[in-house]
């Protein structure tokens, strides 16, 4: 039987993932890192992962 | 899990949101609200509700949904909050954003109402349990305690989150007045205001204050007077009738049978739990009243239910007035059989009681037989029915019982 993929952890995975993506381009100079870039990242990242730990939890 | 459908019949408009809100087992309160939000972004939300009332096919739910609680709503919901916050940022970084004074008390007050929708939907009250303090006359309490412990706990959350919604709007109003420069005016009037209210409450509050303790004196009367007549009513119904039973009776053994029952009756009424054998739907209670009026009265009762419901207090009084017409038309119909009529429908309980015996005049009944007045009359308008009692000399009586309304 296949095991089947914890939803939550591959959510918070991928998310923590791209918000390390935005870091290293900002450290490399690739993009410019202000508050107004970095919150809503921020946001969507925390968002992303307190939405499919919810919705894995009503299940 | 199933398909995408939208909701009509809990939907507002189209059902849209409903539909999202059943298909991902969230509220869907704040599906609406990530709507209004996006909405607030460049009026994205209703190009997307549009798309989505295009896209989506119809399918209503069958029944009404229980709303999601617990921690796995909380983070669904805080989650959507901060995903919504970063589509709000992004686009005013991007300046697709329309004006920070509108933009943000709109969030503001959208976030408010969705929490005051839902904190006045935990706190609406149940239905008032009547008779003995703590329980309905024939209620199943194996399920008190546990109401009894959530239904606090439901309030007290409920008003928290009516407590939060009320301070956003409050905050949105601010926020507003701040952004578009009116906060001064609104200050001045709001402290003519506070004046007035002060004046007002000194000279008035006497008066104020004796009529909400009349109201609320009237109102605990009201109460009580209800309590009694449904205590009044139970004792009539179970021990009165016994005691009638046995002083009828000239066998020693029937005598101490329908007291042994009698006292498990009353003694499981008093602990607020179930009858001995009491049944939980409408079909099978009526039935079982039929049959104790047989037994006790030796004349046959004919019972036709045409659908079924589970018993609430107000179903339950129903049986309870049901079974007191047949044990009237038992004693009064001169022995011809007795014929139950009920028919459920979602509309509607209607439950007729006729016998063919000789009949009397209702409004000739004296002032002190409690029987049809407040077992059956009473009783009904108690729980939000009515009875209407048809009887004419050496034509039988007829005793129609009808609760509306969907429960």
């Amino acid at each position: 039987m296949r095991a089947r993929p914890d939803i939550p952890a591959l959510v918070a995975g991928l998310a923590v993932l791209a918000l390390g993506g935005v870091l290293l381009l900002d450290s490399l100079d690739a993009i410019d890192l202000t508050f107004a870039v970095f919150a809503p990242v921020a946001c969507a990242v925390a968002g992303a992962i307190l939405v499919a730990n919810g919705l894995s939890r009503e299940r | 899990m199933t398909a995408l459908r939208r909701d009509r019949s809990q939907g507002w408009l189209g059902g849209v949101c409903a539909g999202i809100a059943r298909r991902y087992g969230i509220d869907a309160a704040l599906v609406r609200l990530a709507f209004v939000i996006a909405t607030a972004a460049g009026g994205a939300g209703i190009a997307l509700y549009l798309l989505g009332w295009l896209v989506i096919p119809a399918g209503d739910a069958p029944g009404r949904r229980r709303l999601p609680t617990g921690r796995g709503a909380v983070e669904v919901a805080l989650g959507t909050g901060l995903l919504l916050l970063s589509v709000l940022l992004t686009f005013r970084a991007l300046g697709i954003l329309f004006s920070d004074a509108i933009v943000w008390p709109l969030v503001l007050v959208a976030s408010g109402a969705v929490l005051i929708w839902r904190g006045s939907a935990a706190v609406r009250p149940e239905p008032a349990p009547t008779g003995v303090p703590g329980a309905s006359a024939n209620r199943p309490v194996e399920q008190v305690p546990a109401e009894a412990t959530a239904a606090p706990r439901r309030t007290i959350a409920g008003v928290s989150r009516t407590g939060v919604g009320i301070a956003l709007v409050i905050a949105a109003g601010f926020a507003f007045l701040q952004a578009t420069g009116a906060l001064g005016a609104a200050r001045d009037v709001g402290l003519a205001l506070i004046a007035t209210v002060v004046v007002l409450g000194v000279i008035f509050a006497p008066w104020v204050l004796r009529l909400l303790r009349s109201l609320t004196e009237e109102r605990s009367e009201r109460i009580r007077s209800q309590e009694r007549a449904e205590v009044a009513a139970h004792l009539h119904d179970s021990v009165l009738q016994t005691l009638a039973l046995v002083q009828r009776s000239d066998d020693p053994q029937q005598v101490a049978a329908l007291a042994r029952r009698q006292e498990r009756e009353l003694r499981a009424w008093l602990a607020g739990r179930p009858a001995p054998g009491q049944a939980a739907r409408l079909a099978p209670a009526l039935e079982a009243a039929a049959a104790d009026v047989e037994d006790n009265h030796g004349v046959p009762v004919e019972v036709v239910v045409v659908g079924d419901r589970e018993l609430d207090p107000a179903v339950e009084a129903v049986v309870a007035a049901a079974r007191e017409a047949m044990t009237n038309a038992a004693k009064f119909g001169g022995g011809s059989t007795v014929d139950v009529y009920a028919e459920c429908t979602p509309a509607a309980l209607r439950v007729f009681v006729r016998d063919r015996g000789p009949g009397f005049d209702p409004a000739a009944v004296p002032a002190d037989r409690r029987g049809v007045r407040e077992s059956i009359v009473g009783r009904m308008e108690r729980h939000g029915g009515r009875a209407r009692i048809s009887g004419a000399p050496a034509g039988g009586t007829e005793v129609e019982l009808v609760l509306e309304g969907e429960r």
